[in-house]
């Protein structure tokens, strides 16, 4: 089933990851006060935006801040973020809140949201494998568009208890490794319900991998 | 990464061919079925009615264009819905949209058969349509008629295509509606030219003369536009294939406006060639095949090839009605599919076959109530889509109002000029309609109302039993989710 949403601030970090949640089959309502912003966002087709003041309570709730699933603050600005996912939190019981940091932060916040991402890091990160060259590598600056992803397989997921052989996944997929992550799967291997497998995917089909193996 | 001008790399469907994707869904039964049905209750003035038909679309398609600018899901009018409906609102209307794209199917497959029939005969392959006796099944021993069996193969076969395979839509379906418009622009041509030809069946104005039927006057445009209005569904699926429009915000819009607009201009010009050669009485006694039987009138015989120009306008109902029912046998299992994977309907309806990588049991169940629909007579499946359409495109209305209302802040890249009057008018047009065309099948086709209070009660107690059955599984596992909010519906297959 899809999950609903919002993410705060539409600029680059928050477009970015609004395009891979549309890609995922997510419902993305994005808030964001630029013009030029929203014009882009429209263009790419991805998520309902609601144009204003993230900070500000009404707003929340039109995004339907009460019925989302997780919202994530990503705007330029640290105290902002915190700011509007314990709004978030007040408003509606039980959401995942994610803040956007621009700084370490050393599980200072984590007593307030559900999770702290610093992307600046994750970019630093990818810099300097590109620059020591090719040797060590972490994940993400490795794969470029390709998606590598662990999916869990729930009872009753179209894949669910069928061997690879049987399900036709659509090009640009590769199914890596799965249940402990020792072995690498053979087209005879049965997809466990409950088990957990890394597939490598093209970003065009990832909406259409994840109906097959999450439903 | 790959830019950040498009989503999809595959977008790929211009302008025009989002534009023919609404011509050729709504250019398909509803002329060549339905024009003789609408002269046999209000005479010439059929005119009239597909010409205040368009009127009313448009109000309703100037909603579509707003919410299909500004939530970017490829659901269509369920998508738009459950982004603000609650969730029996929601499922509601996805349960009414459902029944009437399956009713059309049911109502297009109808049309097929006479106009197929009909076709063959005109090669003299079959006695004329009429005389056609009973198919005897083999194992039942029993007689069907020809017709029934026919709309049923032609149901059964395209979904079988559906169901094994994602076909290829849009840029064919470009080229078959040129064919289609190609085609009702040479019956508009040689209707015309036959003026003044002398003959029985040549183009006179005098055959709109009286312009509506004695007795009833003018009020029985009300009953044949609600019966018609069907023939304008189809623009709406445009909404149901955006991500694949270059440019959506501007072109869905614009594609809406411009198939509405060319799809009145063809219904018009077919109508009043119609009329004006074969004359209401024998249109209305035609039936079905009217459109079929004003070409036989006056298209030129002694072609190469085709030989009879009559056939040509025959090929066309038979091409037209067997594509639009292809349109929505797709439309159809996309509704259920999108309400499955919003958790409103079972959820194997919203989940892509793990072979053919279809959404499979939501068209082999579409498919069954087309399959049980085609034994209804072609008006009930006309009144009963028509209803449907008119009831959801009321919902449709409200949701934009309620946006409106409730999140002013929302980007909305195309907006409804004169607001609110346009949703307000389109409200009360289209329940003006609903309520006449009730009254309607109160008087004449009460089977019809039955059957539409049946599913909208089934949808109720269908609705109820999901809720007890989803609270129990709750308890039961204690851990699955089952948030179910009015948040929109991410219906995409690809």
């Amino acid at each position: 089933m899809t999950r609903d949403i919002i993410i705060a601030g539409g600029g680059r970090i928050g477009f970015q990851a609004a395009e891979l949640l549309a890609a995922r089959d997510e419902n993305v309502t994005i808030i964001e006060e630029d013009k030029d912003r929203i014009t882009e966002i429209a263009d790419a087709w991805i998520a309902t935006v609601i144009q204003a003041d993230a900070s500000d309570p009404d707003i929340l709730e039109q995004a339907g801040i009460k019925y989302v699933d997780t919202i994530a603050a990503l705007t330029e600005l640290t105290g902002l973020n915190l700011a509007v996912c314990l709004l978030a939190t007040q408003l509606a019981d039980g959401i995942r809140t994610v803040a956007r940091v621009d700084r370490e932060t050393d599980g200072a916040y984590d007593r307030f949201v559900d999770a702290v991402v610093y992307p600046e890091e994750a970019g630093a990160r990818v810099v300097a494998n590109q620059t020591t060259g090719r040797e060590v590598q972490t994940l993400a600056a490795v794969t470029g568009n390709i998606e590598i992803l662990e999916i869990r397989v729930p009872k009753g997921a179209p894949a669910a208890g069928r061997t690879l052989a049987e399900v036709s996944f659509p090009a640009g997929t590769l199914v890596i490794s799965g249940e402990d992550g020792s072995q690498i799967l053979k087209p005879e291997t049965t997809l466990t319900p409950g088990s957990q497998y890394v597939v490598a995917v093209e970003p065009d089909v990832v909406d259409e991998v994840l109906q097959l193996m999450h439903g | 990464m790959s830019g950040h001008d498009q989503r999809e790399p595959e977008a790929e469907l211009g302008l025009l061919d989002a534009t023919m994707i609404g011509m050729g869904a709504m250019i398909g039964a509803g002329i060549f079925v339905l024009t003789g049905l609408a002269a046999d209750i209000s005479g010439p003035a059929a005119l009239l009615v597909f010409m205040l038909n368009g009127v009313v679309t448009a109000f309703t398609g100037l909603s579509y264009a707003e919410l299909a600018s500004a939530i970017p899901k490829s659901g269509g009018g369920y998508a738009f819905v459950r982004e603000i409906f609650d969730d029996f609102g929601s499922f509601i209307m996805g349960w009414m949209l459902w029944f009437a794209y399956m009713i059309a199917g049911a109502l297009y497959a109808l049309g097929f058969a006479p106009n197929f029939l009909e076709l063959l005969h005109v090669y003299g392959v079959v006695a004329p349509p009429d005389q056609v006796g009973a198919v005897i099944l083999p194992l039942l021993g029993v007689g069907v008629p020809a017709k029934f069996v026919l709309a049923f193969v032609a149901v059964a076969g395209l979904v079988a295509l559906n169901a094994a395979s994602t076909a290829a839509s849009g840029s064919a379906e470009t080229v078959f509606t040129i064919i289609k418009v190609s085609i009702l622009v040479a019956f508009v041509a040689f209707g015309f030219l036959s003026a003044g030809g002398g003959g029985e069946t040549s183009f006179t104005f005098q055959n709109f003369d009286p312009l509506f039927p004695e007795g009833s006057g003018a009020f029985s445009i009300l009953p044949a536009m609600g019966l018609t209005f069907i023939a304008f569904e189809g623009y709406d699926l445009i909404t149901t294939v955006t991500e694949e429009v270059e440019n959506p915000r501007e072109n869905i819009p614009k594609a809406i406006f411009a198939s509405l607009a060319a799809t009145v201009v063809v219904y018009l010009l077919v109508v009043t060639v119609a009329i004006g050669t074969l004359g209401a009485e024998e249109l209305a006694a035609a039936g079905e095949a009217g459109i079929a039987a004003a070409a036989t009138s006056f298209m030129p015989t002694g072609l190469p090839v085709i030989q009879n120009g009559g056939a040509l306008i025959v090929f066309g109902a038979v091409f037209s009605t067997i594509t639009a029912l292809n349109a929505v046998v797709i439309a159809s299992s996309r509704v259920a599919f999108s309400m499955g994977r919003e958790g409103q309907l079972l959820q194997s309806i919203g989940q892509i076959h793990h072979r053919f990588g279809t959404p499979f049991v939501a068209v082999l169940l579409s498919a069954v109530v087309m399959l049980g629909s085609v034994v209804l007579p072609t008006q009930s499946a006309g009144n009963m889509s028509s209803l449907f359409f008119l009831l959801s495109f009321i919902i449709v209305n409200v949701a934009v109002i309620r946006l409106r209302r409730e999140r002013p802040n929302m980007n909305r890249p195309y907006k409804i000029p004169y607001y609110p009057i346009p949703p307000i008018l389109a409200i009360a047009l289209n329940g003006i309609l609903a309520v006449v065309l009730i009254g309607f099948l109160i008087q004449t086709d009460m089977l019809a109302l039955l059957l539409s209070a049946g599913w909208l009660a089934a949808g109720v107690v269908m609705y109820v039993l999901l809720n007890k059955y989803r609270a129990r599984a709750t308890t039961g596992e204690g851990t699955e989710s089952t948030t179910d909010q009015p948040a929109a519906g991410g219906a995409e297959e690809d």
